[in-house]
């Protein structure tokens, strides 16, 4: 392999966190999206991938509420937070934190996500020590419809 | 031969495995170090199977976290002058908490592909205490849990799963999450459900001499004034820690060490050794922060182990569960087959689970009471089994002798391991 074909993936995955861009490797064959990006496709094993920018929103799956086991400090002074699975508008499912998640809203979101719901998230960008960690948020309209 | 299937029946001939404890604490075994803990785990396999050294063309060392806890970087090089096989050659392996259960599926590949005929499969892990710098290995150092969780992390990619804080953050609940969701399960039936599991497993790694626990606890209970085991598991000496787990839901990081020694059937048979067939392994692995990874891992291993051994799930007499964080028993039980859908909360509470009941796991206890010795845990699981299989298991004997046992290992951010042994008769 050249070195001109080796480009970092996971440097420009956070560089473009950091600008607001959300980037996945698209495979060309199946035409499943790897995000965060890696190498070659997971969904048909196909081993080309190329580019591709997301609008880094998304939607809430699943979620669980972190204990004194699982909590990280750093995550907790940006407000509070669980961790859940979000799929991306563009199809590919990982897990990330996701803020605005509480004991409070739990039982709502859990029973919405039962019935089929769309629980929108979008991203919020936590400054970490020279990198930018990706986080989501719930969406404006989520927050508002919970307070009722 | 279809795909998975080995060459050759493999199974297992002799097993042995160390107290899960920590070996500092104890005079008799103060200053035991890695060499010698293996040493004893396969001299006693090696006496099982009635073998000498000299009889095993090959050996795998098994450890989840040898630099670390081991200060090793070639662990497998460092115990070879402790078990006579001076010469031959070995691999080491790390899978992290999974490591045990992929001794097994290793030694079973290097026998049945032809190119051994013995193999002596080992794990180590003296998870308790820290070895110390520029000092010989008798010397260790206290372990402390702030210099111990950082490094749980490592189990986690490097590029996403770890950075993004998910991996960690979803990995105790999201199953369990998962199927309390589905049956429509209160947060209180699940913690009712999860403290009679602590309740039995405790119980059975008591009366287990190799478990590291030493109290029930109704014991506990009784010594903190209190009338119940339910009780003290739902005080403030147990809190919870994560959506759904109390401390009693973690693991109890200890020293141990475990082996087995695997030959061809077929020579078991002609040397007249009690053997116990290693039917197949299904392998699966699915990072850490995907989305229900331990599900899809042990769906995956489960579906394999099934497919290419062609046993029906109704054919499993005892279910072997790495649990280094309660709730897999619930779920993964079900989802390998051994208990219907939607029923594993409802067997725990009624007691079915236990030795004496009709779908028994984890007679020795389980990770959490039993203990974790990490890289070992998966080979100390395998040694109960075949004891159990033996009719040999002691206090915690199961009340019908199991013929076919299934093992899901499990770990290391997260590797799966779906193995059925079956009695040869």
């Amino acid at each position: 392999m050249e070195l001109s074909k080796m480009e970092p993936i996971v440097k420009r995955f956070y560089e473009g966190v950091a600008k607001g861009e959300y980037w996945g490797r698209k495979c060309p064959e199946c035409g499943a999206i790897e995000f965060p990006p890696h190498l070659m496709c997971n969904s048909c094993g196909n081993r080309d991938t190329e580019w591709v920018q997301l609008t880094g929103h998304g939607k809430l799956l699943s979620l669980v509420l972190p204990g004194i086991q699982n909590n990280k400090p750093y995550l907790k002074d940006e407000g509070k937070y669980g961790y859940g699975a979000v799929q991306m508008d563009e199809g590919p499912i990982y897990t990330f934190v996701v803020y605005g998640l509480t004991k409070k809203n739990r039982p709502e979101l859990n029973r919405r996500i039962k019935a089929g719901e769309t629980i929108g998230v979008h991203p919020k960008n936590v400054q970490r020590d020279g990198w930018v960690e990706l986080c989501f948020e719930l969406d404006d309209d989520v927050k508002e419809s919970l307070k009722k | 031969m279809t795909k998975g299937q080995d060459a050759r029946s493999v199974s297992i001939v002799g097993v042995g495995c160390t107290p899960f404890t920590s070996f500092e604490e104890h005079p008799e075994t103060q200053g035991i170090g890695e060499g010698e803990a293996f040493g004893y785990a396969a001299k006693e396999a090696m006496e099982d199977a009635g073998l000498q050294p000299r009889d095993i063309d090959y050996f795998f060392h098994g450890a989840a976290n040898p630099f670390m806890i081991g200060a090793a970087l070639t662990p497998n090089m460092q115990v070879q002058e402790w078990i006579g096989m001076r010469g031959k050659g070995s691999i080491h392996h790390s899978e992290a908490c999974c490591t045990g259960y992929t001794s097994l599926e290793l030694a079973v590949m290097a026998v049945a592909s032809g190119r051994y005929d013995t193999v002596l499969t080992g794990a180590v892990d003296l998870a308790s205490t820290l070895p110390v710098d520029d000092a010989p290995a008798h010397m260790r150092k206290d372990f402390p849990l702030e210099v111990m969780l950082p490094s749980i992390g490592y189990v986690y990619d490097r590029a996403y799963g770890r950075p993004l804080d998910s991996a960690f953050g979803i990995s105790f609940d999201n199953w369990v999450n998962k199927y309390a969701q589905t049956y429509e399960l209160t947060d209180d039936q699940i913690d009712q459900t999860l403290n009679a599991l602590s309740i039995q497993l405790r119980k059975n790694a008591v009366a287990d001499p190799l478990g590291f626990s030493t109290k029930t606890y109704e014991d506990l209970a009784h010594e903190s004034g209190m009338e119940t085991a339910e009780e003290y598991l739902t005080s403030a000496y147990n809190p919870k820690v994560t959506q759904y787990l109390r401390v009693s839901g973690f693991e109890i990081k200890c020293d141990g060490a475990a082996a087995a020694i695997v030959m061809p059937t077929e020579k078991a048979k002609a040397l007249g050794l009690p053997a116990i067939e290693v039917l197949g392994t299904g392998a699966a692995a699915y990072e850490g922060a995907l989305y229900n990874n331990e599900y899809q891992g042990t769906r995956d291993g489960a579906k394999a182990v099934y497919e290419l051994t062609g046993v029906s799930p109704d054919e499993i007499d005892l279910f072997m569960c790495n649990d280094f964080f309660l709730g897999g028993d619930i779920t993964a039980s079900e989802e390998c087959g051994f208990i219907p859908r939607g029923e594993a909360w409802k067997y725990i509470l009624d007691g079915r689970v236990a030795p004496s009941g009709d779908k028994p796991i984890n007679p020795n206890g389980g990770r959490c009471n039993f203990g974790h010795a990490h890289g070992a845990s998966g080979l100390a699981d395998i040694y109960e089994a075949v004891k159990q299989m033996r009719g040999q298991a002691g206090a915690t004997q199961c009340a019908k002798v199991p013929e076919t046992t299934f093992l899901r290992g499990f770990g290391g951010g997260q590797n799966v391991r779906c193995q059925i042994l079956r009695t040869v008769k």
